[in-house]
C-alpha cells in the first residue's frame, strides 16, 4: 500500500462522489409530487444521492487510513500482483472499440467487426509478449476475424432476423 | 394430480422438435461459455438479448435456461483443469478438484462433477416442481409492504453479505440502482435523468450494463493486467469412477443438495454460501485416510458436494425468480429481464397468466439436465479443447459477439460508445475490487421495489409505520437488520 494507492483510491471516492453530485443536481429538477403515497418521484433519487454520499465519506476515510478494507491482496499468499500494467494493449482495444462504434454503420458489421477482432488480438499479444508484432500476424488476426464476423452476421440476421448493419444491401456483406 | 398433469403439459410444449433444439444449443453455447474463461452465463444470456425480440417466450426462455444450468457444467471442468476457476461459482470445486487433477485423477473429479451436478439438479427441480406452485398461490396473498421488504433482503444480502467489503459492494449496489433511476417513473411516468434524450425514456438496456461490466471489462482487465500470466493446464484422465468413489461421492452428493437446495430458494443470493458450507461439512464428515485426502491429493467428497449444492442452488433459484419476480444473481436478473422484454412480469400471477411457458420451462429442466449428462461424460474431451484457444483470439473473438448484443438490441452506434464505456467502469471497478453483481440486480429490481414502497406507502396513507404493523413485512425487516449486523458481530468476535 503505497502513496499512490492512497492517492488512487481516494479518487475513486471522489468520483463517487461526483456521482452523488450529479444525481442530487438532476434530482432538484424531478417533481416531489406525491399522492397518496406521501413521497413521489424524487423520493429514490435522492436517497440514492445521499447513499452515494455517505458511501463516498467512508471510501474517502478508508483510502485515507490505510486503504479500501478487506482488499484481496492483503490475504497472504496469494499470488503476487501482476507486473506493470501494459497501457499500449489497453490503447489498442479501445481503439478497437472505439473505431468499432464509428465505422459499423458506414462499412458494415462485418468489415467493422473484423477490424476490430484484429486490433483488440494486436492489443492483447502486444500485452502477452511486450514486443510489437510481425506483419503475418496481423493478416492471420484479419482472417480469423472475418471467419468469426462473417459467419455470426449471417446466423443472426438470417436465422434470428436481428437487424445489423451491412455494407451492401444483398444482406450477405 | 394437478401439478401432475401441468408438468404433463409442460413436457409436450417442450417436447416439440424445435423447442428440443433450442434446449440443446443452449445447454451445447452453455457448457461452452462455463469451459471459457472470460465469459460466463450472465454474459451470454444478455449478450443473446436481443433474439427476444424476434423468437417465441416460450423457446427462448428454454434457450436461456439451458444456458443459465449448461455453464454450471461447464464451469466445473475449467475449474478442475485450470489452476484458475472460470467463475465464482466453482471456486471451491476448484480447491479439491484441482489437487485430484494434479494427483491424475482428474477424469474421476469431472465425472463426480458432472453426475453430482445432474443428481442435485434434478431433485432439485423436482423441488421447483412441487413448491414453486405452492409459493405462488401462497404469495398472491402478499401485499406490496412485503414485496418491498422480499426485494430489500435480496438487495442487501447481494450488495453487503456477498463480497469482501460492504461498504464497496453497498456502492456498487447504489451505483446499479442509479442507472435504474434512468427512465421513465413507473408510477407517474415522469422522466428522470434521460437528458432529454428519447432514447433514455426506457431507460438503459440491461445488455449494455451486463455486457459491458462483464465482457467488455474482462477483455480490458486482460490486455491491461494479466498479459505476462501464463496457465498450466492439469492432464485429462479417462472420466470414470471406481467403486470407492461412487461410494463417497452419493452421500456427497445428497448432502450438497440438502444444502444447496434451501439456499437457492431465499432471496439471499448467490452460490458462494452453500458452496463452502457444503465443503466445510464433507471436510468435517471424512474420516481417516479420506480426511487426509483433503488438500493434499484431493478428496473426491470436496468436488462432490460443493458441486452438487452448487447446482442445487442455482436451480431452486427459479423459484424466487418465477413466483416472487426476485432474481437473486446476476443471470437470474437478466433472466428477468428478458421476461421484461415480453412484456411478462414474473411474479405469482405467472403461473396462471403464462402457465405453458412456466411448465414447459419447467420440463425443459428435466430435460436439460439429462442433455447435460450426456454432453458432459462421454464428451468432456471435447470441451477441454476449448481450453486451448488463445487468449488474443478469445477475448478479441468475445468483443464481437458484445458487439452483437449491444448493437442488435437498439441498432444505435452510440450504444457501443456507451458499451465502451461502461467496460470501463467495469475495470475500475474490479481493479479496486468492487463487486458487479450488485450493479445488475440493483439495476433491475431497484425500479421494482421503488413502486412497491411507493404502493405500500399509499396503502399505509402515507404512514411508513405500515411495515411494521404487518406481522411478515416486520419479520423480514428483522432478517435484513441480521442480515446486515450479524455478519459483522461473527467477525468481531472470531
Amino acid at each position: 500500500m503505497g502513496w499512490s494507492n492512497k492517492v488512487r483510491q481516494s479518487a475513486v471516492a471522489l468520483a463517487v462522489l461526483g456521482l452523488a453530485g450529479v444525481l442530487a443536481f438532476g434530482a432538484m429538477d424531478i417533481s416531489s409530487e406525491a399522492g397518496y403515497a406521501g413521497i413521489g418521484p424524487n423520493f429514490l433519487p435522492w436517497l440514492v444521492a445521499a447513499g452515494l454520499a455517505v458511501i463516498a465519506i467512508f471510501l474517502g476515510f478508508e483510502a485515507q487510513t490505510g486503504g479500501f478494507r478487506d482488499m484481496p491482496e492483503a490475504q497472504a499468499d496469494e499470488v503476487p500482483p501482476p507486473g506493470a500494467p501494459c497501457w499500449r494493449g489497453f490503447a489498442w482495444m479501445s481503439g478497437a472499440l472505439l473505431l468499432n462504434a464509428a465505422l459499423i454503420t458506414s462499412i458494415g458489421f462485418i468489415l467493422s467487426c473484423t477490424l476490430c477482432f484484429a486490433c483488440a488480438a494486436h492489443g492483447l499479444r502486444q500485452a502477452q509478449s511486450g514486443a510489437p508484432q510481425s506483419l503475418g500476424s496481423w493478416f492471420s488476426d484479419l482472417a480469423v476475424g472475418l471467419l468469426i464476423a462473417a459467419p455470426v452476421f449471417w446466423m443472426f440476421t438470417k436465422f434470428l432476423a436481428i437487424s445489423l448493419p451491412g455494407l451492401t444491401r444483398s444482406g450477405w456483406l | 394430480m394437478d401439478i401432475f398433469s401441468q408438468l404433463l403439459q409442460g413436457f409436450a410444449t417442450a417436447g416439440t422438435p424445435i423447442n428440443l433444439l433450442w434446449a440443446f444449443v443452449g445447454c451445447a453455447l452453455g457448457t461452452a461459455v462455463g469451459v471459457l474463461p472470460g465469459i460466463g452465463p450472465a454474459t451470454a444470456v444478455a449478450m443473446l438479448l436481443p433474439i427476444t425480440s424476434q423468437v417465441d417466450a416460450t423457446a427462448s426462455m428454454i434457450f436461456f435456461a439451458g444456458i443459465y444450468y449448461g455453464a454450471m457444467y461447464g464451469g466445473s471442468t475449467t475449474s478442475i483443469l485450470l489452476n484458475t476457476p472460470g467463475e465464482t461459482a466453482s471456486m471451491v470445486t476448484a480447491m479439491e478438484g484441482n489437487k485430484m487433477a494434479k494427483s491424475g485423477r482428474a477424469g474421476a473429479a469431472l465425472a463426480t462433477a458432472a453426475i453430482g451436478s445432474f443428481v442435485a439438479g434434478t431433485i432439485a427441480t423436482v423441488m421447483v416442481t412441487l413448491f414453486a406452485p405452492v409459493v405462488a398461490e401462497y404469495a398472491v396473498r402478499l401485499g406490496p409492504p412485503e414485496y418491498f421488504c422480499l426485494m430489500l433482503l435480496a438487495l442487501t444480502t447481494v450488495s453487503a453479505v456477498l463480497g469482501q467489503s460492504t461498504m464497496r459492494g453497498l456502492a456498487a449496489l447504489f451505483v446499479g440502482l442509479a442507472i435504474g433511476l434512468i427512465g421513465m417513473d413507473q408510477i407517474t411516468g415522469q422522466a428522470r435523468y434521460t437528458g432529454g434524450v428519447p432514447e433514455l425514456l426506457d431507460g438503459v438496456e440491461i445488455v449494455l450494463v451486463a455486457v459491458g461490466l462483464f465482457a467488455v471489462a474482462e477483455a480490458l482487465h486482460a490486455v491491461l493486467f494479466e498479459g505476462a500470466s501464463s496457465e498450466s493446464q492439469n492432464k485429462l484422465s479417462r472420466v470414470r469412477m471406481t467403486g470407492s468413489d461412487w461410494r463417497r461421492s452419493v452421500p456427497a452428493w445428497l448432502r450438497g443438495t440438502a444444502i444447496g437446495a434451501p439456499f437457492g430458494c431465499i432471496p439471499a443470493g448467490g452460490t458462494e454460501i452453500p458452496t463452502f458450507l457444503s465443503y466445510a461439512v464433507e471436510k468435517k464428515l471424512a474420516r481417516g485416510e479420506n480426511l487426509a485426502e483433503f488438500g493434499k491429493q484431493g478428496a473426491i467428497e470436496g468436488v462432490a458436494g460443493p458441486e452438487a449444492a452448487n447446482n442445487a442452488t442455482v436451480t431452486t433459484a427459479l423459484i424466487p425468480l418465477l413466483t416472487l419476480g426476485i432474481p437473486v444473481s446476476n443471470t437470474t436478473a437478466i433472466l428477468l429481464g428478458a421476461f421484461q422484454n415480453y412484456g411478462i412480469q414474473p411474479g405469482p400471477q405467472l403461473f396462471t397468466t403464462s402457465a405453458s411457458l412456466v411448465w414447459a420451462l419447467i420440463a425443459s429442466l428435466y430435460i436439460g439436465n439429462v442433455m447435460l449428462l450426456v454432453l458432459n461424460l462421454p464428451l468432456v474431451g471435447l470441451w477441454v479443447k476449448l481450453l486451448k484457444v488463445p487468449k488474443p483470439q478469445l477475448y478479441a473473438g468475445i468483443l464481437i459477439f458484445a458487439t452483437v448484443g449491444a448493437y442488435g438490441m437498439r441498432q444505435s452506434a452510440f450504444d457501443l460508445v456507451l458499451l465502451y464505456a461502461i467496460g470501463v467502469l467495469g475495470l475500475v471497478m474490479r481493479r479496486f475490487d468492487f463487486p458487479t453483481a450488485p450493479v445488475v440486480v440493483g439495476m433491475i429490481l431497484g425500479p421494482l421495489a421503488e413502486a412497491q414502497l411507493r404502493n405500500a406507502l399509499s396503502i399505509g396513507e402515507g404512514k411508513w409505520t405500515v411495515f411494521l404493523e404487518r406481522p411478515l413485512s416486520l419479520g423480514l425487516l428483522c432478517v435484513v437488520l441480521t442480515v446486515l449486523v450479524l455478519p459483522r458481530l461473527l467477525k468481531k468476535r472470531g
